[in-house]
């Protein structure tokens, strides 16, 4: 199984990952052996079901694998006291569906992942701002989440994602529910960041025209890697 | 932003359903400031009654009865020649029905006795005497009876002339049928018989010195109690009675408020799974989001707590209005109690909260990415 290493550390190390549903009938991920390292783009691309999104779910802790080992900067996921720290300090998610606070405007929105950070009220605010302000939000920041287009939405949920300065951004179908148009403004400034901030992005996409950006394609179905490399396989393509 | 205006603007979701429930806490808690407000008024008021008559020890048998039970008038010769006693005053005090009052404080007093001293006369006169068949009325039963005087009053079977309006400096005082203890004696059947003994101490008279003259009327007079005109009432078992009567109804209602606190915030959990999921997912801690529930219900405790006391002092000042209450009791709504029943809203609002928030943090922040 071939890796791309963009940098020397391995940020995640995947052995034998499994996850399965109701009691072992549902097998979402099947033994997956997976090492990503500091600054790649990783694409993981398959069919639904294929456990692309439960794996993207196992890297960010957000459940805990049936069996197997997931290390994070060379520590196990599963053993660490305080997961919540490493989901708000370490990672960065983007939803498909933004899932920002419906109730809270941009700003608030942004400031939401800091209260588990020492951060005065007034930095949270003026971190946020910054943020916003980085995806072009700047003029949109009282405004709610029903009063914001999807693109704009979605830059909101990558601001969010960058409240804590996390080195890992998860990515599932970011751009899943926009138009081509602000599909391609959200790929280019997810894309920059990562470039710019050299910060690891992992992404599940469905989008062939996305995956062709990234560093290394992870191909996936039922529960396997069926392919790792350079560019999106062409059984997949 | 604070935590606080994020625990706020999960309240402001479901306007109408946080309306609802803190309506809901409130007319608990408005029972509790009403009831206990009430209750303690009605014991405030009767020390109040006897400091105004300027008694210090209350000789009387209070027993389950809200009037104590009535004893030989001979017993009180017992006690007037003690040391450090002052004076005595022989009376029978009875709750009965006036006319159409349901309940009115009627208060005979030994003829020339120092508890007719406080009386003020607004109109008309006292008695002529103790045999002269009169009355006079405090203030406010002269309202509740809507008497005047020169106007006749039906009591018991008699019908008595009432001689005078009087300010009595007391609520109790005010609300009271007033006459000559033999003149009640004699149109209730009662001769010789008393139930309450009001004595005043010599000036200077040390607690000690109080102390052991109430035990020496105890040791003389088995029949009644002595006590100091502040434990009247509270060693009285009706009032003791009422008096958990009235903390049973209100922790009734607290409960109600319980429930409905605990359902509100349970659908608050089971409407707000997905942003539950989303804070955790973002690297909340299970903790903090117990600690959101628990503040939002806590939140929603303290203003329905604010409301109920509103709406309790509000009630009560209508309540004491009404004819059967009217003159009998003065409302005790101190700080305190108000406070307490702030307090009590706020723990009930903690513990409504505790179940719901044990259940939001049991849900996997991976449930934010389904739909």
């Amino acid at each position: 199984m071939a890796t791309t290493n963009a940098g020397d550390e391995c940020v995640f190390e995947a052995i034998a990952l499994k996850k399965e549903y109701d009691d072992g009938q549902v097998q979402a991920l099947r033994g997956v052996d997976l090492r990503i390292h500091t600054g790649e783009f990783v694409a993981i691309v398959g069919q639904s079901g294929s456990g692309k999104s439960t794996l993207l779910q196992m890297l960010g802790a957000l459940d805990h694998p049936s069996s197997g080992q997931l290390l994070y900067r060379g520590k196990s996921l599963e053993e660490s006291s305080d997961l919540a720290a490493y989901r708000a300090r370490e990672i960065g998610f983007i939803f498909q569906a933004f899932h920002l606070l419906p109730t809270f405007t941009a700003l608030e929105n942004v400031q939401i992942p800091m209260f588990e950070t020492s951060r005065p009220v007034a930095e949270r605010k003026t971190r946020a701002m910054e943020l916003l302000k980085a995806v072009g939000l700047e003029k949109r920041v009282h405004h709610f989440p029903s009063k914001l287009s999807g693109g704009e939405r979605q830059r909101v949920a990558i601001a969010r994602s960058l409240a804590n300065g996390a080195s890992v951004l998860l990515a599932d179908e970011p751009t899943g529910n926009l138009d081509s148009e602000n599909a391609g403004y959200i790929m280019d400034l997810i894309v920059n960041l990562h470039r710019e901030h050299n910060v690891t992005l992992v992404m599940v996409t469905h989008d062939m025209g996305i995956a062709h950006r990234a560093t290394r394609v992870i191909a996936m179905r039922d529960g396997h890697i069926v392919s790792d490399g350079a560019g999106v396989p062409s059984a997949v393509s | 932003m604070t935590f606080l205006s994020i625990v706020s603007r999960g309240l402001m979701r479901r306007p109408v359903r946080t309306g609802l429930t803190m309506i809901g806490i409130a007319i608990g808690i408005a029972a509790v400031v009403a009831l206990v407000g009430m209750s303690r008024g009605f014991q405030t008021s009767w020390t109040n009654g006897l400091k105004t008559r300027g008694t210090d020890i209350v000789v009387s048998n209070m027993g389950s009865a809200l009037t104590p039970k009535p004893f030989a008038a001979t017993q009180a010769d017992k006690i007037k020649s003690l040391p450090h006693v002052a004076a005595i005053c022989t009376l029978m005090v009875d709750l009965i029905s006036v006319e159409k009052a349901d309940m009115m404080i009627v208060s005979a007093r030994q003829w020339g006795g120092f508890s007719w001293g406080n009386l003020k006369i607004v109109s008309g006169r006292l008695p002529k005497d103790e045999k002269e068949k009169a009355v006079v009325l405090g203030q406010t039963a002269a309202d509740v009876l809507k008497k005047k005087v020169g106007d006749t009053l039906q009591l018991e079977t008699d019908e008595l002339q009432v001689v005078g309006i009087v300010d009595g400096g007391a609520i109790v005082e005010n609300g009271s049928v007033i006459l000559s203890l033999s003149l009640y004696q004699e149109i209730t059947g009662n001769d010789g018989k008393i139930n309450v003994i009001d004595l005043r101490m010599t000036p200077g008279t040390t607690k000690e010195e109080a102390a052991e003259l109430t035990e020496r009327i105890n040791s003389l007079v088995p029949e009644a109690k002595a006590v100091s005109a502040g434990d009247n009432i509270r060693n009285s078992q009706g009032y003791r009675i009422i008096n958990a009567m009235s903390w049973g109804t209100s922790l009734l209602a607290v409960l109600v408020g319980v429930l409905g606190v605990m359902n509100t915030m349970l659908m608050t959990v089971f409407e707000r799974r997905q942003e539950i999921c989303i804070l955790l997912a973002v690297g909340w801690r299970r903790g903090r989001v117990v600690r959101m529930i628990l503040w939002e219900s806590a939140l929603l405790g303290f203003l329905g707590g604010i409301g109920g006391v509103v709406l309790g002092v509000i009630g009560v000042k209508i309540l004491i209005t009404a004819p059967a209450i009217k003159g009998l009791l003065e409302p005790d709504l101190n700080a305190v109690l108000l406070a307490q029943a702030v307090v009590i809203s706020v723990v009930v609002g903690v513990i409504s909260g505790l179940y719901p928030g044990w259940r939001s943090s049991r849900l996997m922040p991976s449930q934010a990415l389904h739909g």
